[in-house]
């Protein structure tokens, strides 16, 4: 046992630097042990190639059915693609877990929940972000959008709002699935509902009243308004509330979804329901 | 750091009960209560290699899963260093390993060293000797040289190795081992009884189940024999065996037995167990008596015009005191096998 006289140093797990480690590090790592697409021969197709298909057959299809210009759906589309990456991946973040077989022996360390959690929408967050700047990009040079300098940072944040509240109703769509299994099923109904009911390519007030409000409670509305409006140069005295009312979507989901999580921790522990073997 | 050693238990089971609820039939289900462990109680000092043996579904896992916090018990109560396992989990968890057998458990889709990042981070292992450790983790289980490749690609057994590497990463000072050698070959287990002792050595301590009777007498210092959610024995291999010490078993194997032989077997007074376990083309009858091996030419007689082939008789072994254990202690006669059960 030479190798092991020398037991380690331990962080204590109620400390903030503990956490912060399983937060940062720990979700980091969750994203090539848990996303099912991070290999290139899906990632490509499924990420790059969907996003370009998508905002093109928009672009097309819309401007010859009404009279907006291609851009404006370039734009919703372009945000609606990192919704895409966002609510798929982190509904496989959570949900794999059960896949995997690894819920007990995640849950038989003393590591803190809530930074296991939050840690897992950080590499959710940054590939959608990535998504969608490389799809912001196609409609820039072939789709005509146009962002008006000062208001890139504006809608730059708006865009990375709607992006963490999109990864949070995954979030809640991969803790349903812990206990019902087929995430990915819920995870096509979510961004199925973006596409429809969130203003990316009808506008909210055209929509009849009761999908008006489906669509203002799910994640992404007012996130894609506010890039539209910082893209024609509102600055963010315009559009902060609507930054604000994304984000507070994004927390009540991120919120729900956590506290499920939690909820489906004790309930496994009393009925074994979660198959911790 | 358990305070002054012997005062404190590594680990401590009161009379843990634990019932699942189920269903039963497919059309018309009814609600169903499956007793899994009915009642069990053993103390583990520090130090000490502590094996729970018994067959499939005697609630072996049941009561590992309560006693590392993943399950609640239906009553009694169990303690870990001292703390409480439904009320200090993070104190318990910090203190503990777990093993799991199968192939199971793991981030297929990452390589074995990041596994092992991942739960050095869970652990709390200081990112200074993470490192280090587990440099020194993957050279204890064998798995130097291949840490850098994905999971998906590696045999059951360097799968289970990861499992044993990943329950070490924090220097637990208790260690959960749930059928650790499943699946493994005769080197790779034999090299994991060489792990466990080690651990052991280091003053570890280590709680072990399985259902290998050999297993449990090379390792164990002592067995607590679990059937049918209760500790129907227990003791030092030692102890196991002096139970039928006095014993005689007569292997007599059979070429189509029938069950009204065995059963003739079985009501002879001068019996105590008769066992049968199956061949390709014929069975072996285990035997035990009192009697000493003059009692073979009777059990012949008894099985009349069955054919025999070799008939031997012999001291008993660890495995005939289990086979007799498991076999005594079915489930309503749990009473009758605490009777004879050794402390
Ligand atoms: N989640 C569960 N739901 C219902 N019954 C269970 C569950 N887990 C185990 N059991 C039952 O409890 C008994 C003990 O199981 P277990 O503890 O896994 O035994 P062992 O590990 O000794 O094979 C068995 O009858 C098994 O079928
Ligand atoms: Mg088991």
């Amino acid at each position: 046992m030479t190798a092991l006289t020398a037991p380690p140093t331990r962080i204590a797990p109620n400390t903030l630097r503990a956490a912060w480690r399983v937060f940062w590090y720990g979700g980091r790592m969750s994203y090539g042990m848990l996303f099912n697409w991070a290999r290139p021969s899906i990632y490509i197709p499924t990420l790059i190639g969907g996003p370009t298909f998508q905002l093109f057959f928009f672009a097309a299809l819309g401007s010859y059915a009404t009279d907006r210009s291609p851009a404006y759906f370039a734009i919703g589309n372009a945000v609606q693609v990192s919704a895409l990456a966002g609510v798929f991946g982190m509904t496989m973040a959570i949900a794999n877990e059960r896949w995997f077989g690894t819920l007990p022996a995640l849950l038989a360390t003393p590591a803190n929940r809530v930074a296991v959690f939050a840690g897992r929408f950080m590499p959710f967050i940054v590939n959608g972000l990535l998504v969608s700047l490389y799809a912001f990009g196609l409609g820039v040079v072939f789709l005509g959008v146009r962002l008006a300098p000062g208001s890139i940072a504006v809608a730059a944040l708006a865009l990375l709002v709607t992006v963490f509240s999109c990864t949070a109703i995954g979030a809640l769509q991969g803790a349903i699935s812990l206990r019902l299994r087929d995430g990915l099923f819920g995870a096509n109904l979510v961004t199925m509902a973006i596409l429809l009911f969130c203003g990316v390519n009808i506008p909210l007030h055209e929509l009849p009243g009761w999908m008006q409000v489906v669509g203002n409670i799910l994640p992404f509305t007012h996130g894609v308004e506010a890039v539209r409006q910082a893209a024609d140069g509102a600055g963010f005295r315009q559009v902060g509330w609507l930054i604000g009312v994304e984000a507070l979507v994004g927390i009540a989901y991120a919120v729900l979804a956590f506290a499920l999580f939690v909820l489906l921790e004790r309930s496994a522990r009393r009925h074994a329901t979660l198959d911790v073997r | 750091m358990a305070a002054s050693g012997a005062a404190t238990p590594a680990i401590e089971a009161i009379d843990l009960v634990r019932t699942y609820q189920t269903h039963t039939g497919v059309l018309r289900r009814r609600p169903m209560t499956v007793e899994a462990v009915r009642g069990i109680s053993f103390e583990v000092k520090p130090g000490e290699l502590f094996g729970l043996l018994g067959p499939n579904g005697a609630g072996k896992t049941t009561t590992i899963k309560m006693l590392i916090t993943l399950l609640l018990p239906t009553s009694g109560a169990a303690r870990v260093m001292g703390f409480d396992v439904v009320h200090d989990t993070t104190a318990v968890r910090q203190r503990i390993g777990y093993v799991f057998g199968g192939d199971r458990g793991l981030y297929d889709r990452v390589s074995g060293i990041d596994n092992l990042r991942y739960f050095a981070e869970l652990y709390g292992v200081e990112p200074s000797e993470q490192r280090r450790r587990i440099a020194a983790l993957l050279e204890l289980v064998g798995l130097t040289g291949r840490e850098n490749e994905k999971v998906e690609g590696y045999s059951r057994g360097m799968r289970q190795r990861l499992h044993i590497a990943r329950g070490l990463l924090h220097d637990p000072e208790v260690i959960f081992m749930d059928e650790p050698s499943i699946g493994l070959d005769p080197v790779g287990a034999r090299e994991l009884r060489q792990t466990v002792r080690s651990l052991v050595d280091a003053g570890k301590t280590v709680l072990l189940t399985t259902h290998y009777m050999f297993e449990a007498d090379a390792l164990c210092d002592r067995i607590a024999v679990i059937n049918a959610g209760r500790i129907v024995a227990l003791g030092s291999g030692a102890d196991l065996k002096d139970a039928i010490a006095e014993r005689t078993i007569v292997e007599i194997e059979t070429f189509g037995v029938t069950d009204e032989a065995v059963e003739r077997l079985r009501r002879d007074d001068d019996v105590s167990a008769v066992n049968m376990e199956e061949r390709d083309q014929s069975q072996i009858l285990l035997v035990q008596s009192e009697r000493g091996a003059h009692i073979t030419q009777r059990l012949l007689s008894l099985l009349g015009d069955t054919r025999v082939g070799k008939v031997v008789a012999r001291e008993p072994t660890l495995e005939d005191a289990y086979v007799h254990l498991i076999a005594t202690t079915g489930h309503d006669e749990a009473r009758a096998a605490r009777a004879a059960s050794v402390q």
